[in-house]
């Protein structure tokens, strides 16, 4: 079995852990640093509005890059095997999630009694974890051999869509 | 006011050479052409795609880098004047925007270790789909800069 050289392994985690860190920061608002571009200053981490409306958005990029670089560092000296089934159990976790989270919405909305422990994130969290490290383990063996390159574009649509969607009040207004 | 201004038509001018550019090369790339090119589209779909990386990398890069300037000017200017005015889909797509660009910065260096020469068959297909993404950003980004920038006209 060849493996992927260096370059590509790093650059791929890169982007992966990227993206998902970016949708991380932009929804729990985790910058590395504040600007407020009507008085021209720069505050480290978050801080709120001080004259006219304050920027976040420089601070998740940094947060983010500076994250996945060292994941990105970090993945060079793991088997390839292991980043592999990683990516692939974080992958079923998030779709996982998706389904039974919008499951447990949809069910709420029906149900004739008071359900409200479906609304909790961290049930459908708890268990799309589960079903994801159980599917990780019955994955076949040749899906975690070496490190599928297509995760690089397939992690960052998925961020797009989870970004495209918090904005949806936009256009709902 | 023309400082700005100014800088926006140089981002604009960027944007556009990296629009010809990723379009040029996922085209070659997408649609290969299989015998001598002849016409102008033929022509357009022979060119080699491995040429042109360098050159997004950095047209990427300083319209990236442009546009999180203009960003600045924009949030206490255009910003609040197309909220007053209600134009929510305006601001939600130029949101949008932000993300966009800060997605295909994340890809640029898988893009780039995709298309180190000599060009690598393992990965082919990623090279394919990653250069067509980025393209996609390209455009998207590229309509979304038009539609905020004529939602109140030029100068106004």
């Amino acid at each position: 079995m060849m493996s992927s050289d260096k370059a590509a392994v790093f650059t791929i985690t890169f982007g992966v852990a990227c993206a998902v860190l970016y949708v991380i920061c932009t929804e729990v608002n985790l910058p590395l640093l504040t600007y407020h571009p009507v008085i021209g200053e720069l505050d480290p981490l978050w801080t709120p509005e001080k004259r006219g409306p304050v920027m976040y958005w420089y601070g998740w990029m940094l947060t983010s890059l500076i994250g996945a670089s060292a994941l990105a560092f970090a993945a060079t000296a793991v088997p390839e095997r292991w980043l592999q089934r990683a990516i692939l159990v974080g992958a079923f976790a998030a779709v996982s999630y998706l389904i039974l989270y919008t499951l447990a919405l949809f069910v709420y909305d029906r149900a004739s009694i008071e359900l409200a422990l479906l609304q909790s994130r961290w049930l459908s969290a708890v268990i799309a974890v589960a079903a994801a490290a159980l599917l990780g383990c019955l994955a076949p063996a040749g899906w975690s051999e070496r490190l599928w390159p297509g995760w690089v574009w397939v992690v960052p649509v998925g961020a797009l869509a989870v970004l495209g969607y918090y904005l949806s009040p936009y256009f709902t207004h | 006011m023309i400082f700005w201004t100014t800088l926006l038509i140089v981002h604009g001018l960027l944007a556009v050479t990296l629009l010809g550019a990723i379009t040029h090369q996922a085209v070659a790339l997408w649609l290969p052409v299989r015998a001598k090119a002849g016409s102008f589209v033929a022509r357009f779909r022979a060119v080699p795609g491995t040429s042109y990386v360098g050159a997004i990398i950095v047209l990427y890069l300083l319209t990236f880098v442009m546009g999180a300037w203009i960003y600045t000017q924009y949030r206490f200017t255009a910003r609040l004047a197309l909220e007053q005015l209600r134009f929510f889909k305006t601001v939600g797509v130029f949101e949008m925007k932000e993300h966009l660009a800060t997605i295909g910065l994340i890809l640029l260096p898988a893009y780039w270790a995709f298309w180190r020469r000599p060009l690598s068959e393992d990965y082919a297909a990623a090279r394919r789909q990653v250069t067509l993404f980025l393209a996609i950003l390209v455009w998207a980004n590229f309509l979304i800069g038009h539609i905020a920038n004529n939602a109140r006209g030029f100068g106004s």
